[in-house]
């Protein structure tokens, strides 16, 4: 659900003056090469590597069992090679890829969730910034009260209006339809805020020359506001990717056609299946996973700076 | 002059109401349909007797009545409270600690910084579907990695999602796994605190321990009480891990049976809507009340 992307403004936290940043920067520095020791430096450093062990570990165990064969899974001792249980010899496979695409219907989810976000985050994007634009910029009666509205359903958690939302979505003939999954997330509030926050601090003047030259809103819009709130529509689109790439909730109550799954969806059958077979839902779990950590690793930096400004918890 | 100023102004007054309002009308009108007619709804249909299929019967407030009061007909709605509650209490710290002591190790360092980062907040973006599907093989009480790994270790691990009591303490393992986030947001707040105060602090002879308990913990208390009210609000809604983890069982003796897996098995198994949205309009509450109170109990500032 979009309102479940439990989100708020983070309390002023970093919000030292900029000002300050190069006595800050060099104040830093100094105190490091004062008293930052080596062996203090090491012990972190160790530490550090112990936990990212951790954090790896599950997905090299995913990626592992996912290419074993049937036989080489149930092992006493845990295997982080695709090896044969017996000889010990390279045993790694693609069919358990093979046939959970195609028997285990992911090939079907993988393209449900490609249409779901190839057609909701565009339209998600141009509604969210028509409406932060204007609520930034354009002087209208009663702006302030419509922008009240949208910041009081941030407030509302998810899942109170799941019931009501899936009959209002299936009472406007989307039932068990992608339509049913895109169209309610189409508007987040979470993400107006966030834009005509950045719309505010877009200077004045480009708007007046724009506007001097006789330019409409419309036009000053998609022109002069959006190529320049490129960084903050970055930060909505791939957000916005990841939450709803991942989304379960929603799809699973107003989807019951397993042909029109997700594949978080399609991943959770699997898993919910009597027999225990890890190497098939391993091998659904990477094709689940995997674009989404192939986006976060490209734009990593990006996401992980925004984050960290605004405060945004996915 | 003024006058043809005053009617320009006008017009362009005009012309910025009409594109105000064209602007906002599509946000505004999903508004209306996604959020606050089925806030409405959520409202009304809660005082009502309802299957989705046949119209909604007026009750009154006889659902409410029953979910807290009627152990025959809702036998599991207490416990689904328990569970949520005792989950909360667990996973909110453990990711916080957790994200604490990442964050503050990162920022001593003067390389690899970035590098850190990334690989804890890998565990965020992964899908909870997938989460739970990697997590249920880690935990197999036979061939999982950890009981495993325990067991080089020298230790016997239990049957993770096997045993009721065990259950719980699980799911804040995975809660400290994800807590990329705590670690993001702490990281931030670090960078926020002046220098200076350290520098002054080691003038004194603080040692580190001492700068970390009367410098670092105080002044981070605003990061801290954001990431408690929305880690508890989140912890609050569980259902994605819990549901691919258990299904409609609900793990042994229901021990994971969260409160929003028990709305959605009432409401979509049992066909109960009208009390499915009591139990909304009651997280509702829950979660409005819960976050007053930290507002009000919690002291958000460091007073010097």
């Amino acid at each position: 659900m979009s309102a479940a992307k439990t989100v708020d403004t983070a309390p002023a936290v970093g919000t030292a003056p900029s000002a300050d940043l190069g006595t800050r920067t060099s104040g830093r520095r100094r105190r490091r090469r004062h008293d930052a020791p080596i062996a203090l430096l090491a012990t972190a450093h160790v530490l550090l590597i112990g936990g990212v062990v951790v954090a790896l570990a599950p997905f090299v165990w995913m990626v592992a069992t996912s290419f074993k064969q049937p036989q080489d899974v149930f092992t006493p001792t845990p295997n982080l090679l695709p090896t044969d249980a017996r000889t010990g010899q390279w045993a790694g496979t693609f069919a358990n890829y093979l046939q959970v695409l195609d028997l285990g219907g992911f090939a079907v989810a993988l393209l449900n969730s490609v249409i779901v976000v190839v057609v909701l985050i565009p339209g998600k994007l141009l509604l969210d910034a028509l409406a932060a634009y204007a609520f930034a910029r354009i002087p209208f009666p009663g702006r302030d009260a419509l922008f009240l509205v949208v910041l009081a359903t941030i407030m509302v958690p998810g899942v109170a209006l799941l019931i009501p939302k899936v009959f209002v979505t299936q009472e406007l003939g989307m039932g068990d339809s992608l339509a049913g999954v895109i169209v309610p997330s189409l508007v987040s509030a979470f993400d107006i805020f966030l834009l005509r926050q950045f719309f505010l601090t877009l200077p004045g003047d480009l708007e007046e020359a724009a506007m001097i030259d006789g330019a409409g809103r419309l036009r000053i819009f998609w022109s002069v506001a959006l190529p320049l709130a490129k960084p903050a529509l970055a930060v909505v689109t791939i957000t916005s990717f990841i939450f709803h790439w991942n989304e379960l909730l929603w799809p699973l109550v107003i989807l019951s056609d397993q042909d029109r799954y997700t594949l978080p969806l399609a991943l959770q059958a699997l898993a919910a299946g009597r027999v225990a077979q890890p190497h098939l839902v391993m091998a659904g779990a990477v094709i689940a996973v995997m674009p989404v950590i192939g986006i976060f690793l490209v734009f990593q930096r990006r996401i992980l700076d925004g984050i960290q400004l605004t405060g945004l918890k996915s | 002059m003024n006058g043809v100023h005053r009617s320009s102004s006008w017009h362009r007054r005009r012309r910025d109401a009409l594109a105000g309002f064209a602007f906002t009308a599509p946000a505004m009108l999903h508004t209306l349909v996604f959020m606050l007619v089925p806030a409405g709804a959520a409202l009304y249909f809660s005082f009502t007797e309802w299957d989705m299929i046949s119209p909604a019967h007026w009750v009154g407030l006889r659902n409410y009545q029953e979910i807290l009061f009627d152990s025959d007909l809702y036998p599991d709605f207490w416990k689904s409270v328990r569970v949520t509650a005792l989950y909360a209490l667990l996973s909110v710290p453990a990711s916080l600690v957790t994200g604490f002591v990442q964050a503050y190790l990162i920022d001593l360092l003067r390389r690899g910084q970035s590098l850190y980062r990334l690989v804890f907040y890998l565990p965020v973006i992964t899908a909870e579907a997938a989460v739970a599907a990697i997590w249920k093989w880690l935990y197999d009480p036979q061939f999982g990695l950890i009981n495993a790994g325990l067991e080089v270790l020298g230790g016997t691990g239990p049957d993770w999602l096997g045993t009721p009591g065990v259950v719980i303490p699980a799911l804040a393992l995975i809660a400290a796994w994800q807590s990329g986030t705590a670690m993001l947001i702490f990281l931030a707040g670090l960078k926020g605190i002046p220098r200076t105060y350290y520098e002054a602090a080691e003038v004194d002879g603080a040692n580190r321990w001492q700068q970390l308990g009367r410098i670092t913990l105080p002044l981070l208390r605003p990061t801290t009480f954001y990431l408690v009210v929305t880690g508890v609000i989140a912890a609050l809604q569980v259902f994605g891990i819990v549901y691919v983890l258990f299904g409609g069982n609900a793990g042994p003796e229901r021990s994971g049976l969260s409160y929003v897996l028990h709305l959605y098995l009432f409401g979509y198994r049992n066909g109960a809507m009208g009390a499915a949205s009591a139990m909304s309009v009651l997280l509702f509450v829950t979660v409005l009340l819960v976050t007053a109170a930290q507002f009000r109990l919690v002291p958000q500032q460091y007073e010097e």
